[in-house]
């Protein structure tokens, strides 16, 4: 088994999942308004290679959704991941009975449809929108003004563990450096004997 | 060195040859230390006590294998773990995709280990689909028919292999078709698959049916270096069946630990959920509390 610290250290990276760029809870049916209905799910596709705008999108899968995931454990989310590279990436979110009142202004007027995404049940109403050539934070963002999630903020602990870790890894940067000049040193100390040891080979061959 | 020789005096080139054994010794012990080390330290008593340096590997390290202290671990109920591995692993595959448990033991680093088969109450397996080779109609393929086999059959089965059509992840043979089978010439499609029945590993059998149901249900596991690592859930499972099948593993590994000698003594120090993608979590043995999410909320997608 992996050595106990390690297992800790690697442990601490659940902090990236409870803080960050998409750690909102998106509104239940307890919490809903009359503007943002609840969210029932969402499904992601893009393609599997980068160019004609398809980074954002992975991006928001790696970043935001283990957040949104964690913070919404009961909202179902799926990715689809394609190889066509020309459609375009679309996150489609499932409101309950009716769309909020800012979706449709953040999906604009070019409508598009994914092949991909799961069919609504009775009673969803879907918005797709378009993350061609977005960043994942600008994906989020407009996800946000559509659905009125509500950000989390990280608790206090969380801020603090977050900047051990910073200084933990502004260390590392630090030492990785020292470390290097101390192996650079030994290398160049080597082959500088090396050097001098052939200029005496080379003399007494003459 | 040849090119020294020429150039140096007679009495130089004496010293140098006399160098020369001595120097390659020099150059070879370490690797022969190594070498003794690496298999001879038990498997052969004649080559140990050669030479001063192998006094050190000679001394055995712990008899038992180290457990840290895990007050500093910190520990997860269920449903949280669940939970974050949920987080992790949001988007992938759900039929990839795993729950896994790792369980620790307290142990000694030699004696018996402990290997067995369970069959979880939820079976953690998304169907893996077995074809068996026996004659239609026989008694065998209707009891492996019953059993969940999903291809039964003999020269329908050929065509399909031939056709490029390969649906299953097992393949099973009963002896009666076993000459039917060779005729058929599949070993070129099955073979690099790692379908094809032998003898050898196990896939050529009388009584189909009770191995149809073993390979459908069971999951074999073994403790590696005190740890016992096996699948445990789909991700799609909710809290209540992983804790089923949590309760199931724990109980028979404490029964298979019991059951081994009585010399031996082997105890669970800690278990570890984890995901395919996941980091380990180490569970406190709580099922939640009272931050963590509904356990309807812990299921599906």
């Amino acid at each position: 088994m992996v050595n106990l610290f390690k297992r800790m250290r690697k442990l601490q990276t659940i902090l990236d999942i409870r803080t960050g760029t998409g750690a909102a809870i998106f509104p239940s049916p307890t919490s809903a308004t009359k503007e943002f209905p609840p969210v029932t799910r969402l499904h992601l596709t893009y393609a599997r290679k980068i160019y004609n705008g398809h980074q954002g999108a992975r991006h928001f899968w790696r970043n935001c959704l283990p957040r949104l995931k964690y913070h919404n454990p009961g909202v179902r989310m799926t990715v689809q991941q394609t190889d066509d590279q020309n459609a375009p990436p679309a996150l489609t979110i499932y409101f309950a009975e009716r769309l909020s009142s800012t979706a449709s202004a953040i999906i604009g007027a070019k409508k598009i449809a994914d092949k991909h995404a799961p069919a609504a049940e009775s009673g969803e109403k879907t918005a797709v929108v378009d993350l061609k050539d977005l960043t994942y934070k600008e994906i989020w963002s407009r996800v946000q003004a559509s659905t009125g999630a509500e950000e989390v903020p990280a608790s206090a602990e969380d801020e603090v563990e977050r900047k051990r870790l910073e200084a933990i890894t502004a260390k590392a940067g630090k030492d990785r450096e020292r470390i290097r000049g101390m192996r650079q040193a030994k290398k160049d100390q080597e082959r500088m004997l090396a050097e001098a040891r052939g200029e005496v080979e080379k003399l007494r061959e003459l | 060195m040849s090119s020294y020789g020429t150039a140096l005096p007679t009495v130089a080139r004496g010293i140098l040859s006399s160098c020369r054994p001595a120097l390659r010794e020099k150059s070879i012990a370490p690797s022969f230390s190594v070498f003794q080390q690496v298999r001879g330290a038990k498997s052969n008593p004649q080559a140990r006590g050669k030479g001063k340096k192998d006094t050190k590997s000679d001394r055995k390290g712990p008899r038992e294998f180290r457990q840290k202290n895990l007050k500093d671990m910190e520990q997860f109920a269920l449903c949280d773990a669940m939970r974050y591995l949920r987080a992790v692993e949001v988007g992938r595959e759900p039929t990839v995709s795993k729950y896994e448990v790792h369980i620790r033991l307290r142990t000694r680093r030699d004696g018996p280990v402990i290997r067995n088969m369970i069959r979880f109450p939820h079976a953690v397996q998304t169907e893996s689909r077995i074809c068996v080779i026996c004659p239609p109609g026989s008694k065998q393929a209707k009891d492996a028919l019953a059993a969940g086999a999903i291809l039964v059959g003999e020269d329908e089965v050929f065509e399909a292999v031939k056709a490029g059509k390969i649906e299953f992840d097992r393949c099973l043979a009963h002896p009666d078709s076993l000459p039917a089978l060779n005729k058929a010439a599949l070993g070129r499609i099955l073979g690099p698959r790692g379908l094809m029945p032998s003898v050898k590993t196990g896939t050529v059998v009388e009584d189909v049916a009770s191995r149809v149901e073993m390979l459908r249900g069971g999951t074999v596991y073994r403790e590696r270096d005190a740890v016992i690592r096996l699948p445990i859930g789909q991700l799609g499972f909710s809290p209540e069946q992983l804790r089923d099948n949590l309760r199931t593993t724990i109980d028979q590994i404490k029964k298979d630990a019991s059951g081994l000698n009585d010399r031996v003594n082997k105890e669970i120090y800690e278990v570890v959920l984890s995901s395919t993608h996941g980091p380990g979590f180490s569970l406190n043995g709580e099922f939640k509390t009272d931050n963590s999410p509904e356990t309807s909320a812990l299921t599906g997608v």
